[in-house]
């Protein structure tokens, strides 16, 4: 029952947030409409109802309006409602039925805007959420760094202490090596060619 | 009895619910509107729907091209089921029918699908209920039947009957000020017939692809049947 867990978890917060949001949004384009999402890192779908302004959040996949099929990288990436056919083209997402379905869920999403400042401020005043907002942006500076300083490492280590990986100039060198007894090959057989005729027209 | 029993706990039945169950019926509630496939324009008979809980879901589901009749042979569960779903706004879709589950008053092939969660086991005669059931579905129809059933391991089964027997009833004195109705709620429980036995009746009923599912280690179990 960790789909069902899942699907009421993600129902109350979509729900939440589209409460919080600075603008009432309107659902009626997509009344009764089903959007069902797989993604490759679960075993279950998520499929998205729209009814009454609300959103249901379900296991159902019968009889869907639009099915998309991707992973959570590639929901990561997608930004904009034009990056859809993009993703399409280049397999990291596999939609079938109703695109607009899918289009009007990616318009909603990015017509989210919430203040969470205020949100917050209301829970527990203004000082305590300008100090908290001001701790958030440096420990995220920080994982970003933190997250920049591990890739080179990773990288460092792999290339040059466990030589497991070969460095950019080592591939091209091999590269170059690869064209060169390419360009012998054809010389000989060019050769072979000319010797060959030259023996049959005698 | 069985009346009175419901009669008794009607006002703080879903209150109780989720007391006794830690909030898990609401899951076993979502798996059963998952497993229903059900659509935009359904028919659907949430029977014994007691307060509404799926009848709630179904009718946000089916939409207003769809109907969802909730039914129930006990006026004061179906009393608190109507306020409940017009507090919640739903209205449109819904009509609410106080009907014995042995003795449906619909028209043959009326539905798509028939739920039944946790009222089979307060039926008096479960076969012919499930042969009604069975008459007013369409073909192509499902029966999805959520109830109580036997754990699957011998652990569990025990702590459960010391939790039905013990616990169960001090919570039903304390909360509803009613300790003998959640008595018979445990009794009722094992008097129910076990997943195997349950899956027999409906294929006797006519059902066809029976199967049935086993949740949180057997304490609960859905079955599925259909109409063809």
């Amino acid at each position: 029952m960790l789909q069902q867990v899942f699907t009421a978890s993600i129902e109350l917060l979509i729900n939440k947030v589209l409460a919080l949001n600075t603008e009432k949004i309107d659902l009626k384009k997509l009344e009764q409409k089903t959007l069902s999402i797989f993604l490759s890192e679960l075993k279950f779908p998520i499929s998205l109802t729209i009814n009454a302004n609300k959103i249901l959040v379900s296991g159902l996949t019968e009889n869907v309006d639009c099915t998309v099929k991707t992973s959570i990288k590639t929901l990561q990436v997608l930004k904009a409602e034009q990056q859809l056919t993009e993703l399409i083209k280049q397999n990291k997402l596999d939609l079938t039925g109703d695109i607009k379905v899918a289009q009007q869920f990616m318009q909603l999403a990015e017509s989210l805007n919430i203040d969470w400042q205020s949100e917050l401020a209301s829970h527990i005043g203004d000082v305590p959420t300008h100090k908290l907002m001001q701790l958030g942006k440096r420990v995220a500076g920080k994982l970003q760094f933190a997250s920049k300083q591990i890739k080179a490492d990773a990288s460092e280590y792999l290339v040059h202490e466990q030589r497991l990986v070969v460095t950019r100039s080592e591939l091209e060198a091999f590269n170059q090596q690869v064209s060169q007894v390419s360009k012998h090959v054809d010389n000989i057989s060019t050769r072979l060619d000319a010797l060959t005729k030259g023996y049959s027209n005698t | 009895m069985v009346a009175g029993v419901f009669h008794s706990v009607a006002k703080q039945y879903d209150v109780m619910n989720d007391l006794m169950s830690f909030g898990i019926h609401r899951l076993w509630k979502r798996f059963t509107i998952d497993a229903s496939g059900v659509r935009p324009g359904n028919s659907v008979l949430d029977l014994a729907g007691g307060t509404g809980d799926l009848t709630a879901k179904f009718s946000q589901l089916v939409g207003k091209d769809g109907k969802v009749v909730l039914a129930d042979i006990n006026s004061s569960m179906l009393n608190v089921g109507r306020d409940k779903l017009r507090d919640k706004g739903l209205v449109q879709n819904i009509k609410y029918v106080q009907a014995n589950a042995q003795y449906l008053p619909f028209e043959d092939n009326t539905f798509d699908i028939v739920t039944i969660a946790f009222g089979l086991r307060n039926v008096t005669d479960q076969d012919m209920a499930l042969r009604s059931i069975y008459r007013v579905l369409k073909p192509g129809g499902r029966l999805l039947i959520l109830e109580f059933s036997k754990p699957e391991h011998e652990l569990l089964n025990k702590a459960y009957d010391f939790y039905s027997f013990n616990i169960l009833p001090k919570m039903g004195e304390l909360v509803a000020k009613d300790g003998d109705s959640y008595q018979y709620l445990a009794e009722s429980i094992r008097m129910h017939p076990n997943q195997e036995t349950l899956k027999s009746m409906m294929d006797n009923a006519g059902f066809e692809q029976t199967s049935f599912k086993n949740l949180t280690g057997g304490v609960v179990a859905l079955h599925k049947g259909y109409k063809f």
